[in-house]
């Protein structure tokens, strides 16, 4: 019974925390101006994200320490700090952009300006990750992002009509208004939003954190392979609310404060405060994940004591590596730059590092000496080199797409 | 580091190694000017004209006065928190000014271009004023000489045909 509830829990934290800022924003303005034809970029980022976190977890299971740990030492210190460098600077954008997700949703709620809330929130993340259990950190923050399920209840409260919805994510076509390099440069987006590399460090390094063994990888695989989907429904489903609401009405998102309407027009004032709450678990628990996956990458790669289940004291370097970071995130911020403009840009520049990230896991988790009988099947192998095309792809795509594009604009 | 003097395995193992500049690495630069040079005119080609700004322009304050709108309507039906509805209104107040800033520095060309920069600007003051009374709207107490929320909607009802029809002039020519 206890092992069911840790299943249970398990994957409800993986729904409530795989939506982040990235998702929100960009789900949202995909939504907005290209309704669900690019929802099929939501099932192949999903299904790419659960086929390397749960190689990523496997690593980590199976090798007793983390991903980024085994690259440095499988692939030498030049490839590791290749990957060090891309995932570093991606995820210190993406600490910027949650952080101020999480000011802008307190905005909202409150009409503080969100520069305000800024130092309030840093102060948060840091308290949490020196004073809070890992364990407790990542349920708390999982299950309160549950509530933005209120996007897929508000969508239905709508009453759209199913079969144009249905006829957009099927038949996906560009609209009339839009260009198709315009459509492309959104589906990489959508595809780095969901596939940001955070997410599998902070996934092995968990794993590390929490002591699993061989003996938890069912549970890990339950995790990914049902609590990620069920979370891309939620992406899904922000994409509906605004493809309902927001494009008819002629309204392309470029705020978080037009990301929440949809909610309110469907369910009143409750709906409001589920996804409002729901939008601040959610930034609020990705800026402590992106938090601690920069400390992560750092010290695995420097060879510095860390974790939290060591005593602060005890991995001094690691905390002060994600102090140093969250304060970058705050200077960048208190120049009055666009929380939503650093999250545009972050998922894209994760598509762009996207294959330094990946590449490194594929070859560690083929490794014997590091997996024992633990490493890729040959179907998960096969999958994986379908995945690195499609990530070399987008990956060379993005930044010419982004010039010819005015990013999107 | 003297020279002959071995390094320690580690790190920095082959950072050291330089490309000697070689005639064989010219052809190299020449590939990376003309790629340089290939990408500025590229660069130069996609940038259009000031009636391509200024349909920009009108299209990004459509959709902000379109969400002004809708958080205005959710406001009225009781959807919407004030704080919410203040906040939405500020972004999209925002959104209007931004792109006042842009069409305001182009430079036009012709007296053509002149008049449609002037024509935009007065549509996005228009926009600007809108703003203002909705946001004087949800600011005030109930009662009073302010606005009311109405007001407010009525006056970016206006700022949107004027938008509208901004957008068909500037699509026109």
């Amino acid at each position: 019974m206890k092992r069911l509830l840790g299943v249970a829990l398990g994957v409800l934290t993986a729904i409530g925390g795989f939506v982040d800022i990235g998702d929100l924003v960009t789900n949202a303005v995909v939504g907005s101006r290209f309704g669900l034809s690019l929802v099929w970029v939501v099932g192949v980022g999903v299904l790419g994200i659960c086929l390397f976190a749960n190689m990523s977890g496997r690593v980590a299971a199976a090798s007793g320490r983390a991903t980024f740990e085994v690259i440095r030492e499988r692939l030498g210190p030049r490839a590791g700090l290749a990957n060090l460098s891309a995932s570093f600077l991606i995820n210190l954008m993406t600490v910027t952009a949650e952080i101020g997700g999480v000011a802008l949703a307190l905005q909202l709620a409150s009409s503080v300006h969100y520069l305000l809330w800024i130092p309030v929130a840093a102060v948060a993340v840091w308290l949490v990750i020196w004073r809070v259990k890992f364990s407790i950190m990542e349920n708390v923050t999982g299950l309160l992002g549950l509530t933005l399920i209120v996007f897929a209840v508000a969508l239905f409260l709508l009453k759209p009509d199913w079969g144009v919805l249905a006829g957009q994510a099927l038949a996906p076509a560009v609209p009339a208004e839009e260009t198709a390099p315009t459509y492309w440069y959104f589906a990489i987006a959508l595809f780095g939003a969901a596939m940001t590399p955070y997410e599998v460090f902070f996934f092995s390094s968990g794993a590390v954190e929490e002591g699993w063994t061989v003996k938890d990888l069912v549970q890990s695989r339950i995790n990914v392979l049902v609590g990620f989907p069920l979370g891309g429904l939620l992406s899904v489903a922000i994409a509906g609310c605004a493809a309902v609401v927001l494009l008819p009405a002629g309204i392309s998102v470029t705020s978080l404060s037009q990301v929440i309407l949809p909610v309110a027009e469907g369910a009143g004032k409750l709906g409001l405060a589920f996804v409002l709450v729901g939008v601040v678990a959610a930034t609020f628990g990705a800026a402590l994940e992106t938090t601690l996956s920069s400390g992560y990458t750092l010290a695995q790669f420097f060879g510095w004591s860390w974790g939290k289940f060591r005593r602060p004291a005890q991995a001094a370097r690691f905390h002060l590596a994600m102090i140093i970071c969250m304060l970058v995130g705050i200077g960048v911020l208190a120049t009055g730059v666009d929380p939503v403009l650093v999250t545009e840009y972050s998922v894209v520049f994760s598509a762009i590092a996207l294959p330094l990230t990946y590449l490194p896991i594929l070859i560690v988790s083929n490794d014997p000496q590091y997996m024992g009988k633990h490493v890729n099947g040959r179907a998960v192998n096969v999958l994986a080199m379908v995945y690195l095309v499609i990530i070399l792809v987008a990956s060379v795509a993005a930044i010419p797409l982004m010039i010819v594009t005015g990013a999107g604009a | 580091m003297r020279s002959g003097e071995l390094r320690e395995p580690g790190m920095c193992r082959g950072w050291e190694a330089r490309v000697p500049d070689t005639p064989a690495t010219a052809p190299r630069r020449f590939l990376t000017l003309g790629l340089a040079a290939f990408a500025i005119c590229f660069l130069a080609g996609c940038s259009g004209g000031i009636s391509e700004s200024v349909s920009t322009a009108a299209k990004d304050s459509s959709s902000a006065v379109a969400t002004a709108r809708l958080a205005l309507k959710q406001d009225m039906d009781g959807k919407l928190t004030r704080a919410a509805t203040a906040t939405t209104l500020d972004d999209a107040q925002k959104e209007v000014e931004t792109s006042r800033s842009t069409v305001q520095k182009l430079s036009p060309a012709t007296p053509a271009d002149r008049d449609t920069q002037r024509q935009a600007l007065d549509v996005l003051d228009r926009c600007a004023a809108g703003f203002f009374t909705a946001r004087a709207a949800v600011s005030a107490d109930d009662g009073g000489a302010a606005p009311s929320t109405a007001d407010g909607d009525r006056a970016l009802a206006a700022a949107q045909d004027a938008l509208e029809q901004l957008s068909h002039m500037v699509g026109s020519r």
